[in-house]
């Protein structure tokens, strides 16, 4: 029996991470990870053949700032914002501290100049480290169902 | 003689019209005479279909194609349509199969492309059926010529183009071997919609000037300047090139305090392991883009290897098909070492997200062009030529509109 207090920490945990993207707040996100965390955004064809290779594939909290970093600083592509609907949300297992869980993900996008698409829907694989002081994402495997990117991805999912 | 479908400028290759990206006349002409026309195109790796049975499913231009292994080892290429009515037989990506059978009908060919069965050919109780000469030799699946070379599988629709190693030439022959030296391992794909016409994708992989400008963690992290040692290799007139670079060889100033956009101060990378590497070559090359004409790329940008095919989807949108690679028998921090910095590439990458939108933005900037408008390229002068020391030029786009004009007859 999974109790309500930690499916609230999961969903709340969920919720900033939502808010961090949407919000254009992406200086918050890194610091909804662990320090040694992983995450990952991969495609189900590659997945699925057990490929190893990553559309993005950060191996630490500090890979996630600087893929901040890039899409402030570094990267050249025209401005667009994420609305991200998150549904589905199953906690499998609690293993100690950490709480499998998976849920699913629908991310609209809408460029500078009005254009909405469905950019993104798949699947969250997480590992949640249940620490007192908020839950953080130990681990966080994005895998988007179509293996298509439509012109690029610089905001993360 | 039927009148050209347009005029190419007098100042030949330094110019391109603007109308070839956008024309659907002149789409549908680069599809008979340069993707169907005498062109060798990329079609997959030998990696992707080791054992028989196997087979992989691409494009050449818009055409279907599969390229199969035969339960000899041998390996052919076939359009992938049903020679009844037409229906694409395989799908997916990539599988195994015995025979190819058209959901539609039923018809099965073998991994050849010959016709083995037509069910009810004889007809339901002596009625109906094919005619009496109906002969399956006479329908077997449009063959594509295939032929690898180091593992690399090329094919042509084409019956009287010239050999395919002279076709590559000495050079770029020379650097297919030098990468596919050992056995490949493929290790994922990707794929990335770009909404601009085919062509805007093979000049940008060609172009050595926008490189340190436009790609910002390039030079920002001095992985590639243009005050290190390089130089474009250019081939076949020029149909083929390599652009390179080697890392060690950097020399400071070029870019700081010359207003170029392309350096960003005070940025550091918190992790800076991303880009690690390890010198692989014995060249002293760090990066290096080949450009195979008309739509191929083998990419080496420091231990990321690829080959990127562009699949022309219209006049105004081709998708990009990405095939990562490193050698079977990597050690693990070698493979570790390639995923970690595909974090460089693909439709997420520091250094080629850029290029995402970079075509689609001249797509909607030469909207609505006349005809008599036109992009310019005479960085480094007119000629098509290679320069082993320098990378200040645009000979290798150049030498891209000599092919086309040249199979285009304009």
């Amino acid at each position: 029996m999974i109790d309500e207090k930690l499916r609230r920490q999961i969903e709340d945990l969920h919720t900033r991470y939502i808010r961090a993207i949407d919000d254009d707040c992406l200086e918050d996100w890194p610091a909804l990870f662990t320090e040694e965390c992983l995450y990952k955004i991969v495609t189900r064809e590659n997945f699925d053949q057990h490929l190893p290779l990553a559309v993005m594939d950060c191996r630490s909290r500090g890979m996630l700032e600087d893929r901040v970093t890039g899409l402030r600083k570094i990267n050249f592509f025209e401005p667009h914002r994420y609305s991200h609907q998150i549904s589905g949300l199953m906690i499998e297992s609690v293993e100690g501290i950490i709480a499998n869980c998976r849920s699913n993900y629908l991310v609209v996008r809408t460029m500078a100049e009005g254009t909405m698409t469905i950019f993104s829907a798949g699947t969250y694989l997480d590992k949640i480290l249940l620490d007192p002081a908020g839950a953080k994402f130990e681990e966080r495997i994005v895998v988007a169902d179509s293996r298509r990117i439509e012109t690029l991805l610089v905001i993360p999912l | 003689m039927k009148e050209p479908l347009l005029e190419w400028p007098s100042a030949g290759v330094t110019r391109s019209p603007y109308r070839v990206m956008s024309d659907p006349e002149i789409y549908a002409q680069e599809q008979a005479r340069i993707f169907r026309g005498p062109t060798w195109n990329y079609l997959c790796l030998e990696a992707e279909i080791p054992d028989p049975g196997t087979f992989r499913t691409t494009y050449i231009g818009e055409t279907p194609v599969i390229v199969a292994r035969e339960k000899d080892g041998s390996i052919h290429a076939m359009v992938n349509r049903c020679a009844h009515k037409g229906a694409m037989l395989c799908p997916e990506a990539g599988g195994k199969r015995q025979h190819l059978t058209c959901p539609y009908h039923g018809w099965v060919y073998d991994l050849q492309g010959k016709l083995r069965g037509v069910p009810f050919q004889h007809g339901v109780a002596g009625k109906g059926g094919m005619p009496e000469g109906f002969d399956t030799a006479d329908h077997s699946l449009e063959r594509v010529r295939a032929q690898s070379f180091y593992g690399l599988i090329f094919g042509t629709l084409s019956t009287d183009v010239e050999p395919l190693e002279t076709y590559l030439g000495p050079s770029m022959a020379e650097h297919v071997s030098r990468v596919f030296h050992k056995p490949v391992e493929v290790l994922g794909y990707h794929h990335q919609v770009l909404h601009n016409n085919w062509k805007l994708y093979m000049e940008n992989s060609r172009d050595p000037y926008h490189a340190t400008i436009l790609h910002t963690f390039y030079a920002t992290f001095k992985l590639n300047r243009l005050t290190m040692d390089g130089g474009i290799t250019v081939d076949h007139d020029g149909w083929h090139s390599i652009n390179y670079s080697k890392g060690a060889t950097l020399r400071e100033g070029g870019y700081e305090g010359t207003g170029i956009r392309s350096v960003v101060d005070d940025v550091g990378l918190a992790d800076p392991s991303l880009i690690e590497r390890r010198q692989e070559f014995d060249d002293g090359i760090t990066v290096a883009i080949q450009s195979i004409f008309p739509s191929c790329v083998n990419q080496q940008i420091y231990n990321t290897l690829a080959i990127r095919n562009v699949v022309p989807q219209g006049p105004g949108q081709c998708e990009l098909h990405w095939t990562f690679f490193g050698y079977r028998g990597d050690d693990h921090a070698l493979r570790d070492m390639r995923l970690k910095q595909s974090n460089l590439i693909g439709p997420a990458g520091y250094v080629s997200i850029d290029d995402g939108v970079i075509g689609e933005y001249v797509q909607r900037g030469i909207a609505g062009t006349g005809v008599d408008a036109n992009s310019v390229m005479e960085m480094g002068g007119s000629a098509v030529e290679s320069t082993p020391g320098s990378r200040a030029t645009e000979a290798t786009l150049r030498g891209f509109w000599t092919g086309y004009r040249s199979l285009m007859g304009l």
